[in-house]
């Protein structure tokens, strides 16, 4: 801290505001701040939960008496299918992201997240897919096939219309967004925790961030994949999951499946933190089995992708891979009751105090436990059968996912509300509202258990009277309305806090964890300076904590320098590694997305000129942002004055960028592990697999090719050695060489495409090959791009044996490219050349 | 990363069972689709390399448990820590491979 801010700390304060804070007016739409971003998230997905609850009384209006037609058959199919869609992509995933990108870096004891700019630009492609998707309501044109959109029915036969463009378009487009999430707050949870914070005091929702976060990272990829595979066989008639050219539909479900079953835990694990985090602090006293829970947590990450088949049962696979899923359904329970016994034990042991969130956790922990014991009998294949596709699925699903994210998130909301807004919400419509949804939730659902027993299918948009189903299926609406006006009081609440709520007292629940050190409301800085922690509750050990940061008596009280900074610390023990600078506010993740958006309304239209003119800009923008960091004068110019311990993280070999980039590939090699999956399944499974008798590509053509790129490849990787050895000879040759010998080696790939005699639109063997392909091209071109614009870096000096982070970000996408060419190389083509195996 | 106090250990154990879950499951697929053991028992060619595979990935995990438990009385703090979850996810992965593989001793594998 130094002695200017010291005797001036409202100056001080007054200083970061200035460098910290968003633009006025029009220009808060370049914010990136990750409170503004968290909070945007929040209220675009709470806007979006209208929408679709709306959508689910609809549902129940038509349900309400038999035969009715308030609804015909195809306005509903539209409605239930935009109702699980609009819920699950729209509303649950965004709203938990934008809550974990609000309070993760606040309870890190952080300023930032480490690329907030990505969080901008997530944000603007979640906004832009959510209304593209919302458009085809309105015209409409909606999606009319179920939230999992299966094929063949939604093929260009049997939906001939635009409606699942929209989805698979749109939903792609958010999905972006939330990989990104994924990515920033991997890399945030691991690098930027406050000094002394090791993995054993990490707050217990960082770990399920942490886990939630890498679950997105690898279980987006599938539904990324087949959406594309889907949208080309739409779009293109390249074929993939029509049996009549070697493709199957049940690939569909497994790529769709693979995604989804994760999905539901996705949901769940950080509504678990929120539950993990809230039972503490209201029992006061730590957490019962902290170790046991963080054991949970990864269990139960791991497990929740082996059960996807279970959602097939019903598909025709043999008996033993049924066992096998079933099993592993029933496993997932296990670290599920894990916490819930924690929580328990947690409740039991402590001395609760029934606040208002306190009341909807205990409204999760019924609901949750029920829907999680159906979760179980689902998990038994004969009993899955008896009530596959009916209202049972339908009542257990609502159990598991409002119970088990719904009610968690309105309590995190309650929790967290004080500290956003700095007003209490009202005890009075808080209790009314949590006991009209807690009774309407079960009056729709419980009964809708024995509705789906007695035999009524799912997505049916009516039905005769006198099937026992009729009082049923009225109660259940009855139901929904009550808990639609309990959530009308909760809106209510909250938005009459913001003007009405009583001010809140500073850290008012008594909470241990560092958020609420920051101000309430926070400033954009969130501290003024950046404490060290040795325990896991900072805020119980030292209640004084919030005022010495303040005064600005701990890591980083300076502000001088005009940029935006955080400490970077080790993943392991937490010591300070470097002071990591985050991009401040930016145009170009609202410009970027906005051509993205274009790339997707062409693409709808069939526009395909400009779709390809709007990826090329849309490309261009993205390397525009990337040319504007590291040691660029609008990022962090070298100044004689730079931090050398710890240093800047631009200085540094591994900074947060590094850790990104291997994320990013994390995920991106899942979506390729996803197309060898559909390549052996199609070729094993598939009724009419064909592999052609001519060859697809020039074997030795793409041997140079690949020999090619190995040694771009290698030219740059001994580049980067020579760094690391402080060496920048011919630094600039080097990367002008690698580049020469990557262009070649895509030349020559583009030349192979084009004279090989492929037809996509009649055999799924060629459909695969020529998106291989593109796959590759595409890599390719980026990594030669990137490596193009470092040479050009070097010569402007932004890159040196002084500045050599640059290049070692990019070392993990060379070796990506080089392992997905050979792989490709390996598998797509020579394998089935192999005697006997073709 | 091989050190039984590294983080890593976190993953290791559910890494090598997903990496066996995979493997089970999609070699029984490849192997019910190249080959007409549709009738045969559970005491098939088929279920005895599954079987051997299962084994084979249990003995390994319950190894690295033993390693990381041991390893957990010089540490202290988070190395400690590190290792006494590493050890039980070490074991929750052969349980889990376990159960996941009983039912490769009672029924067919192409049924």
């Amino acid at each position: 801290m130094t002695q200017q801010s010291l005797s001036f700390p409202a100056k001080f304060h007054q200083q970061l505001e200035k460098v910290w804070g968003n633009l006025s007016g029009w220009g808060s739409l370049a914010a990136v701040n990750h409170t503004s971003i968290g909070a945007r998230f929040m209220v675009t997905g709470m806007f979006f939960f209208l929408v679709g609850g709306l959508l689910a009384m609809l549902i129940r209006t038509q349900l309400a008496l038999p035969q009715q037609e308030i609804l015909n058959a195809e306005v509903y199919n539209q409605v239930f299918t935009m109702h699980g869609t609009v819920m699950m992509f729209l509303f649950a995933i965004p709203v938990l992201e934008g809550l974990a990108m609000y309070v993760v870096p606040k309870m890190l004891g952080a300023r930032d997240l480490v690329f907030p700019r990505i969080s901008a630009l997530g944000y603007y492609c979640y906004l832009f897919g959510g209304l593209i998707i919302l458009s085809s309501l309105v015209m409409g044109i909606a999606p009319a096939g179920g939230w999992f959109m299966y094929t063949p029915l939604s093929d260009a036969t049997f939906s001939p219309d635009k409606g699942p463009d929209f989805w698979l378009i749109g939903i792609t487009f958010v999905e972006i967004s939330a990989i990104s999430a994924g990515v920033e707050l991997v890399v945030s949870i691991l690098r930027t925790r406050a000094p002394g914070m090791t993995l054993d005091k990490m707050p217990i929702f960082c770990w399920y961030i942490l886990a939630m976060a890498l679950m997105i990272v690898f279980g987006f990829p599938p539904l990324i994949l087949a959406s594309i595979l889907l949208e080309l066989e739409r779009a293109a008639g390249w074929v993939f999951f029509a049996v009549d050219g070697g493709g199957d539909p049940l690939l569909w479900q497994h790529l769709f499946w693979l995604f989804g079953h994760p999905e539901v835990y996705i949901l769940f694990l950080p509504a678990a933190g929120i539950v993990s985090t809230l039972i503490p602090v209201f029992a006061g006293r730590p957490l019962v089995g902290y170790r046991w829970v963080v054991f949970a947590i990864i269990v139960m990450g791991f497990i929740s992708f082996g059960l996807w088949v279970h959602h097939m049962f019903t598909v025709g696979i043999p008996q033993l891979a049924q066992a096998f899923f079933s099993i592993a359904s029933m496993l997932v329970a296990i670290p599920t009751a894990i916490q819930i016994f924690a929580w328990i034990a947690t409740l039991w042991t402590g001395k609760v105090t029934f606040s208002l969130p306190m009341l909807w956790i205990t409204g999760f922990l019924i609901i949750f436990v029920c829907g999680g014991l159906t979760g179980v009998m689902l998990a038994l294949v004969p009993f899955n059968w008896q009530i596959h596709d009916t209202h049972f699925v339908v009542a257990h699903m609502h159990y598991v996912l409002v119970g088990g994210m719904f009610f968690p998130l309105i309590a995190g909301l309650y929790y967290w509300l004080p500290h956003y807004s700095g007003r209490m919400p009202s005890h009075l419509l808080g209790r009314w509202a949590f006991w009209l949804t807690f009774v309407g939730f079960n009056v729709t659902f419980l009964l809708m258990h024995l509705t789906g027993l007695l035999g009524m299918p799912r997505r049916i948009y009516t039905y005769e009277a006198g099937l026992g189903w009729d009082w049923l299926n009225l109660l259940s609406s009855v139901g929904g309305f009550i808990m639609s006006i309990g959530i009308a009081m909760l809106i209510i609440d909250i938005a009459l806090h913001f003007r009405f709520g009583r001010p809140a007292q500073h850290n008012p629940w008594g909470a241990d964890t560092l958020e609420w050190a920051t101000g309430t409301p926070p400033g954009s800085y969130n501290f003024a300076s950046i404490p060290s922690v040795s325990s896991r509750h900072p805020l119980w050990d030292n209640p004084d904590l919030p005022a010495t940061i303040a005064a600005g008596e701990h890591h980083l009280a300076t502000i001088e320098h005009g940029r935006r900074e955080t400490l970077g610390t080790d993943p392991i023990n937490g010591k300070i590694r470097d002071i990591t600078h985050v991009p401040s506010n930016s145009w170009i993740p609202l410009q970027t997305a906005i051509v993205i958006a274009m790339v997707c309304l062409c693409l709808l239209n069939k526009i395909y000129w400009g779709a390809l003119a709007a990826a090329i800009v849309a490309f261009i923008m993205l390397f525009r942002w990337s040319w504007h960091n590291g040691a660029h004068p609008v990022a962090a110019p070298v100044r004689d004055d730079d931090p050398v311990n710890p240093p800047l993280h631009s200085r540094t070999f591994d900074g947060p960028g590094l850790w990104g980039m291997v994320v990013t590939l994390l995920s991106n090699g899942t979506l390729f592990l996803s197309l060898l999956f559909g390549w052996f399944y199609l070729w094993t499974v598939a009724p009419n697999w064909q592999i052609p008798d001519h060859k697809a590509f020039s074997i030795s053509g793409l041997l140079i090719s690949g020999v090619s790129l190995t040694l771009a490849a290698w030219v740059y990787l001994n580049t980067l050695k020579r760094l690391r050895q402080k060496n920048d000879q011919h630094l600039e040759r080097r990367l002008w060489i690698s580049t020469a010998l990557g262009l070649f080696h895509i030349a020559l790939l583009i030349f192979i495409f084009a004279a090989a005699e492929l037809q996509p639109r009649a055999m799924a063997h060629d459909a695969i090959l020529c998106v291989m392909m593109l796959y590759l091209l595409l890599h390719s071109g980026m990594v030669v791009i990137a490596t193009l614009l470092q040479a050009l870096r070097v010569r402007k000096g932004y890159v040196s044996r002084t500045l050599p982070y640059e290049p070692m970000v990019l070392q993990p996408l060379w070796l990506y490219c080089l392992s997905i060419y050979w792989i490709s190389l390996a598998v797509f083509l020579l394998l089935p050349q192999m005697r006997g195996l073709s | 990363m091989t050190h039984p106090n590294h983080p890593l250990q976190l993953i290791w154990g559910l890494t090598l069972w997903a990496i066996w879950f995979v493997a089970v499951y999609g070699g029984l697929s490849v192997a019910c689709a190249a080959t007409d053991w549709q009738r045969e028992s559970p005491l098939s060619l088929n279920n005895a390399l599954l079987l051997l595979a299962t084994v084979a990935t249990v003995l390994l995990l319950l190894w690295l448990m033993k390693r990381c438990w041991r390893a957990r009385h010089p540490a202290a703090g988070h190395r400690r820590f590190i290792a006494v979850v590493s050890a039980a996810l070490y074991a929750a992965s052969a349980l889990a491979t376990i159960a996941v593989a009983v039912p490769i001793m009672l029924l067919p594998p192409c049924v």
